[in-house]
């Protein structure tokens, strides 16, 4: 067992509050955490789906399904953020574009 | 220089990791280890279209996932002075070592 490395994830901060996790394949779940292990296994309650586009499913949308208490299998995630401050912003990298424009200009 | 001499001097700076189904995290590069997961923080994560944006304030990124990873060109320079001390040598014969036990075993 020695040989497996400590994970640099510590989730510990983040038990009991709600993450956000990204599968592979693209399906993203919401939920409060109630449990992982060093596989990365988690146990999300009161997990919801977010539900994808149809047309592009790497995009989710509004829509959204509950699943209730679920594991979501260490293997197939992909990323995990704590869902408090995780926001849809405007593009954060416009102003910077346009100085760039602004200074190629002249 | 390695691969992950280079993503290990990253720590602390600025990176911009895209990954395989083409969303896009710019942040601070907490940590990583030899698998490539990394933690970051103050996270601009950006679709695949380029059009939709969101903030995180930290998240944690599978290394399989990772298509590539961008970094400020001035590291390569600090990096080729450590080459020979970061991740590489050690981790080969770490890895080595496990192999011999469980084939014993």
């Amino acid at each position: 067992m020695a040989r497996h490395a400590q994970s640099i994830l510590d989730l510990e901060p983040h038990m009991n509050k709600a993450v956000r996790v990204k599968c592979v394949g693209g399906r993203e779940f919401t939920g409060v955490l109630k449990g992982f292990d060093k596989l990365l296994n988690l146990v999300l309650d009161d997990a919801v789906e977010l539900m994808r586009d149809p047309e592009d499913t790497d995009c989710t949308t509004s829509a959204s399904r509950p699943l209730g208490i679920m594991v979501c299998r260490g293997p197939s995630v992909m990323a995990v953020a704590p869902n408090d401050g995780y926001d849809a912003i405007a593009n954060p990298f416009e102003d910077a574009e346009e100085d760039e424009e602004e200074g190629d200009a002249e | 220089m390695f691969p992950l001499s280079l993503l290990n001097a990253a720590t602390d700076n600025q990176i911009l990791i895209e990954l395989k189904n083409g969303f896009c995290y710019n942040g601070l590069l907490v940590n990583c280890d030899k698998f490539m997961n990394v933690n970051l923080k103050d996270v601009t994560l950006t679709s695949k279209n380029g059009q939709e944006f969101w903030k995180l304030n930290s998240c944690y990124i599978r290394g399989a996932t990772i298509k590539y990873f961008q970094v400020e060109p001035e590291l390569a320079d600090r990096v080729k002075d450590d080459d020979g001390f970061s991740g590489g040598g050690g981790g080969r014969g770490g890895r080595g070592g496990g192999r011999g036990g469980a084939a014993r075993a």
